[in-house]
This record gives structure tokens, C-alpha cells and sequence, in this order.
């Protein structure tokens, strides 16, 4: 069992306080889901905790098996685990998404252990066939010209290949037909298991409709308010974010979509 | 060394004996006569964005006829292949010289530029510094024109398609001290369509200079495709000029890597003369060590109805220079062309210089054109990107600077010559 610990987690950008002391433990086995009005933090905790270089951690710590990845480099963070699926992930001309994928595999993988042509392509045709991806998508430039649902499912491919212990989840529902949200949703869930955790952020209750959290986190200004089980996501659909702050008695203005 | 005048016209009787040595046509040897006069007279030619003239371009070759102290040996360059169509030189030496028999009989003719001339002297004539680059436009076609010491004739006869690519391999020897004046001329006749291939490289690291020009001249409705490698050496101070010449409906479209190491100007220029034709021109180049490499790239639209697309990409290591001109020149009455053009530049070391220079010349109304430009370095997001898989850095920009290149690599037909300029590119990477 592995154990994702975010301690008193500060995070500026340019000199702004974005977080402001976020504390969440989560383990493998289970699937947490952030939720909160926009302009909160959500994003920024993901990208911190992968190590985005715009971003600052002025104070607290992201134990990772009790081990501070905020000291390591980017690639270190996910060889040790981290995997980060986005919105808006880059497009690179020029590499191909299954030449890249297989450079990602390699990475964690000794000299002697690399993962051969044949058996990289048996699991990825596994993996395209679960996210319903025609065969051509692995022979195209990496995200180069995909649609907006493309790119995500790219993303979830990504995760399904790559196998991390904790997966973060970006808002990975947003612009997403319902369609796709099923597909997407279904890999999410062939991932689920004893040596698999993943942090679910999200703006909306409906991705949780597919992935049945075990535990919903509300953040609102730059920290953890709540903390629940799955209904609370559904307590938050029926009241809205208003309603909670009102319960929870906070002043915090909320940014229009 | 530059020389005077008269020194350059004291050549005279040494060059007319190498002539004759050769058994040239009396026209050949005029054409040198007379451009051995002119040398002094020209100017440089104008290379946007570099000054040059203190670069040692004007060594004049051993005319003698000698053979070289030292040879080259090609066989570490080159594996051996059985029924290609091939030539490899080394040094001025044609050291082997294949050509399947089904080629011959339909007409091909693809030998060293001696023999050519021996052989096929009017052909050659029709072809040779009277289309695509002239001896008279400036001082260093004159002492090419004067001073050509070896080279290649490729002739493919009308109608005829060639599937498989045709390759030449020159290796400059640089085990001996000498001017590497190398002629390619491509003249392909009405209709022909081929792939053409050629890849430069020196071996040893004597102080040389190099006058390369390579001439295509397409006959109306003639397709080529030319790929080209270029790895001359650190020493080798190189002007190299290909230049295309287009009749109607014809079209040359060509791949090129610069990848030398020394300090080289490519001029690679198409004059799209016949009336819809077309050129597509893409070029990579690396720069690395304290070299400078200036890409000038040239398209001139002068008959109607013309394409010209020019695309450079290249990357700049250490203290290296690297710039790219783009040169887009629709002349008067060329209505209904095209010239488009993308130079970008990606710098990897603070050190490094890079330069990309987009230049459009109009003199007419009806047309199109369109450029873009830009220096810069690896994206940040890129990077952090495949890093956020556990790619590592060095492994990350590599695969950045693989796609940055990438569209001119797919765009060699030969296998073991795009499996070598990546090579190459990754050498230069990792020499860093």
C-alpha cells in the first residue's frame, strides 16, 4: 500500500496566494475527488504536486511513501508514481503518441528490461480497444490536431499504459459528451485496484455518476473545507457551493463561469 | 589565399594542360578560359546577415592530373551493395560506378563528369552552367567555372520513371591538401520522373575549401526528388550551391540536412522558369561547436502559374551560428504563383546565435505569398509535458528536437540515408 500526503500545502503564482495550507491523505485503493467553484486552487494543486515550473510552493510538503517529491525533478516525481492527466495537454509535432508512450514505459524500466516492440503493441491495442480509439491514433503526432475529447482520452490512454500509483485527474470531464464521459469514466475504472490510487478533480458531480468516489473533498479559496463520503458530492449537486458556505458559515466570493 | 589577377590568369597554360589531360570538348576549356578572366572582376555574392569575405573559399586545386599522396578508403563509409544505381568518388576518384542494366538500356546515364564529358560532350553542353547557375554571376561561380576538378552527370532520357532512388556518395579526402571543386549536374529530360540521393562527407582534417555546385535542369513535365546529407568536415570552408532550373510543368522537390562541421554557405536556390512548375524546398540544418552554417534559400517565381515553397527548420548547439534566409522573388508577369516560406530556428545554449530572416520580393499583383519566422528555444510546457511521464530531460529535449526536424526527414526516400542524418543529429546532440 502506497500513501499520498499533502501536508499544509502553499502555492503562489507570481507573487499571488493561490493555495493556502491544503492538507489531504489519501492511500492506494481509493479514489478521492476534489470539488469546488472555479478559481479555487483545484488545478493549482495538481500542477504543483506534478512540479508545473510556473508554479511556487513557498510552504508544506508532498509525501509520496513518506518521501518529499517537491524536491524531486518533474521526471523523477513520476517515475516514482505521479501521473498528471490535463485539459489541455501539449501538442508535439514530429513524435508519434506510440513512440512516446513506449519512451515514457522505458524510462522506468532497467537496460536489461526494456519493453520490446511486440509487447508494447499488444497492450496498447488492449487499451485502445477499452477507450473505443481507432488504431491510426497511435501513429499520429503526439495530441497534434485532436479534438478536445481525443486529447483526454489520449490522456486516460496514457495512464492505462504508463500504470502509475497515483493518478491526478485535471478536469479531465470538462467538455466532454456523454458518450465520451462513459469511455473515459470506463477506463478510470479498469484502473481500480489494490495498487492504484486517483485524485478526481472536477467542477461537476456527473463524472462522479461513472467513478463512485471513496472520498469527496470540497475546496473553496486555497484550502480543504470538506471532507466526505460519495453523497457529499451529491449534497453539493443539490445545495450548491453557495449552500455549503453558508452551512459552513465561510465569505467567499465565487467567480462566474 | 586569395590571389591577384594576373596570378588567377597565370593558371592559364596549367589549366589548359589539365584540359586537354581530360580530352574536355574545346568548349569546356573556353568556358574556363574565360571564366579564369573573369574571377578577379566579379564581386562575392551578397549572403543577408554574413560577411564572409575573410573566409579562405578561393584555394585553387592541384591541376596537375597527379594522383592523391593518400587515398581515401570508401568501404568505411559505405556498405556494398549489389545492382544499385551508384556512384561513390573519393577525393576527384570515381571508385565505383554501378548502374543496373535495365537503366542503360533505357538510356540512363549516370557517371563521373570526366567521362561525361569524353563521352557525351553535347548533352553534357545543353546543361552545364548555362541554366540554373552561370559562371558569370559572380566570383565564385567564375572559379568554379575555371577550376571544376571532378564531378557527376546524371542524364534521364525522356518518358523514362525510376523508381528506385539513385545514390552518390562524395568523400572528400582531406588526407591530402587540395580544393574539393565538385560539379553534380541532374539534366532531366521531357517527362522523367526519379528520385535522386547524394551524401558529402570528408574524410581526414587537412585545411581544404570546397566549391560544390549541383545543377538540376528539368525538360518540360520532368519530376525529380533530391535528397541530399551533407557532413563535410570541421575543416572544410564550403560554398555550396544547388540550384534548380524548371521547364513547364516540371517540378524538383528537395530534402536537405546540412549537418557539416566546418563553416559552410548553402546557397540552394530553384528558378521556376516554365509556366506551372514547382518547387519544394526543405532543409534542416544543426550547428554545433563554434561553427556557422548560413542557409539561403532562394526561389525566384518568373513563369506563370509557379509554386515555390521554402521550409527550413534547424537547431543551434555550443557557440555555433546558424541562420536561415528565406528568399521568396516573384518577378513581373509571373501571375498566378505561389511563394510560401517557414524558417525556424531552435536554440539550445545561451551561446549560440541564430537568425531567421524571411524576405519577400513582389514585382506582381496577382499572386499569393506568406511567410513565417522564428528563433526560439525548447518550450518550457513541451517539456514539462513529457518530463510529467518520466521522460528525462536529456531523453525529452531530444524528442522535441526530433519532431522539430522530423518533417524534413520523412521526406528522404532512402532508408539508410534517413536512418544516418538521424544519426547524425543525434551525434550532434550528444556531442553537446
Amino acid at each position: 500500500m502506497a500513501v499520498l500526503e499533502i501536508k499544509n500545502l502553499h502555492v503562489s503564482i507570481e507573487d499571488k496566494e493561490i493555495l493556502k495550507g491544503v492538507n489531504l491523505k489519501m492511500q492506494t485503493g481509493e479514489i478521492h475527488a476534489i470539488m469546488g467553484p472555479n478559481g479555487t486552487g483545484k488545478s493549482t494543486l495538481s500542477a504543483a504536486i506534478m512540479g508545473h515550473p510556473s508554479y511556487e510552493v513557498t510552504e508544506g510538503e508532498v509525501l509520496l511513501d513518506g518521501e518529499n517529491v517537491l524536491e524531486m525533478e518533474v521526471d523523477e516525481r513520476a517515475r516514482a508514481g505521479l501521473f498528471l492527466a490535463v485539459q489541455y495537454p501539449s501538442e508535439i509535432a514530429g513524435i508519434t503518441n506510440a513512440e512516446f508512450m513506449r519512451a515514457a514505459i522505458n524510462s522506468r524500466r532497467e537496460d536489461d528490461d526494456k519493453m520490446g516492440v511486440m509487447d508494447f503493441i499488444t497492450k496498447l491495442d488492449e487499451k485502445m480497444a477499452v477507450l473505443d480509439m481507432p488504431e491510426e491514433m497511435a501513429e499520429r503526432y503526439l495530441n497534434e490536431g485532436f479534438s478536445g475529447g481525443e486529447k483526454k482520452r489520449n490522456e486516460i490512454l496514457q495512464l492505462m499504459m504508463i500504470e502509475p500509483t497515483f493518478a491526478i485527474l485535471d478536469e479531465i470531464d470538462s467538455g466532454l459528451d456523454i458518450d465520451a464521459l462513459q469511455v473515459v469514466s470506463k477506463g478510470v475504472n479498469a484502473m481500480r485496484g489494490e495498487g492504484f490510487g486517483s485524485l478526481i478533480i472536477t467542477h461537476y458531480q456527473r463524472l462522479l455518476n461513472y467513478i463512485t468516489p471513496d472520498v469527496v473533498h470540497i475546496m473553496m479559496d486555497g484550502r480543504v473545507v470538506k471532507t466526505g463520503g460519495a453523497d457529499l458530492s451529491k449534497q453539493l449537486e443539490a445545495e450548491g457551493y453557495k449552500g455549503l458556505m453558508e452551512e459552513l458559515g465561510l465569505d467567499i466570493e465565487l467567480i462566474e463561469d | 589565399m586569395e590571389l591577384k589577377t594576373k596570378e588567377y590568369v597565370s593558371y592559364s597554360d596549367a589549366l589548359q594542360a589539365f584540359s586537354r589531360g581530360l580530352q574536355e570538348p574545346e568548349w569546356m576549356l573556353q568556358m574556363r578560359l574565360d571564366a579564369l578572366e573573369n574571377i578577379e572582376d566579379l564581386n562575392l555574392p551578397v549572403i543577408e546577415r554574413l560577411r564572409y569575405n575573410r573566409w579562405p573559399l578561393f584555394q585553387v586545386p592541384d591541376l596537375t592530373g597527379a594522383p592523391a599522396s593518400k587515398t581515401v578508403d570508401p568501404f568505411e563509409f559505405i556498405e556494398d551493395k549489389a545492382d544499385a544505381a551508384r556512384v561513390i568518388q573519393t577525393g576527384n576518384d570515381t571508385v565505383i560506378e554501378t548502374l543496373p542494366e535495365s537503366l542503360k538500356d533505357k538510356g540512363v546515364i549516370f557517371t563521373d563528369m570526366h567521362t561525361a564529358l569524353r563521352e557525351h560532350p553535347e548533352l553534357v553542353k545543353e546543361a552545364y552552367m548555362s541554366k540554373a547557375v552561370k559562371p558569370d554571376t559572380n566570383k565564385i561561380t567564375a572559379f568554379h567555372a575555371a577550376f571544376m576538378n571532378s564531378g557527376l552527370f546524371l542524364y534521364v532520357p525522356k518518358n523514362v520513371v525510376i523508381e528506385e532512388p539513385l545514390e552518390a556518395i562524395f568523400i572528400q579526402n582531406s588526407l591530402v591538401e587540395d580544393a574539393y571543386i565538385k560539379h553534380v549536374l541532374i539534366y532531366a529530360d521531357t517527362n522523367s520522373s526519379f528520385n535522386y540521393v547524394e551524401k558529402f562527407l570528408t574524410k581526414g582534417n587537412k585545411k581544404n575549401a570546397g566549391n560544390i555546385v549541383v545543377e538540376v535542369v528539368t525538360k518540360a513535365g520532368a519530376q525529380v526528388k533530391f535528397s541530399a546529407v551533407d557532413q563535410l568536415g570541421e575543416n572544410s570552408t564550403i560554398y555550396f550551391n544547388r540550384k534548380g532550373h524548371t521547364s513547364r510543368d516540371s517540378s524538383i522537390d528537395w530534402a536537405i540536412g546540412a549537418m557539416n562541421t566546418g563553416n559552410v554557405i548553402c546557397d540552394f536556390d530553384t528558378d521556376l522558369v516554365g509556366e506551372g512548375s514547382s518547387t519544394d524546398l526543405k532543409a534542416v540544418g544543426v550547428s554545433s561547436g563554434r561553427q556557422t552554417q548560413v542557409i539561403d534559400s532562394n526561389v525566384v517565381n518568373i513563369g506563370r502559374n509557379t509554386t515555390g515553397n521554402i521550409f527550413q527548420h534547424g537547431v543551434i548547439l555550443d557557440r555555433a551560428t546558424l541562420t536561415f534566409n528565406g528568399i521568396g522573388h516573384i518577378l513581373n508577369g509571373a501571375k498566378g504563383s505561389d511563394a510560401q516560406q517557414e524558417s525556424r530556428v531552435l536554440m539550445l545554449s545561451d551561446k549560440a546565435r541564430g537568425d531567421a530572416n524571411p524576405i519577400l520580393l513582389i514585382e506582381e499583383n496577382d499572386v499569393t505569398a506568406g511567410h513565417a519566422a522564428s528563433v526560439g528555444r525548447v518550450d518550457p510546457e513541451e517539456m514539462y509535458y513529457l518530463m510529467s511521464r518520466g521522460i528525462e530531460k536529456t531523453e525529452a529535449e531530444r524528442l522535441v528536437i526530433r519532431g522539430f526536424l522530423g518533417k524534413v526527414i520523412q521526406a528522404i526516400p532512402l532508408r539508410s540515408m534517413r536512418d544516418d542524418l538521424v544519426q547524425t543529429i543525434e551525434r550532434k546532440l550528444t556531442s553537446r
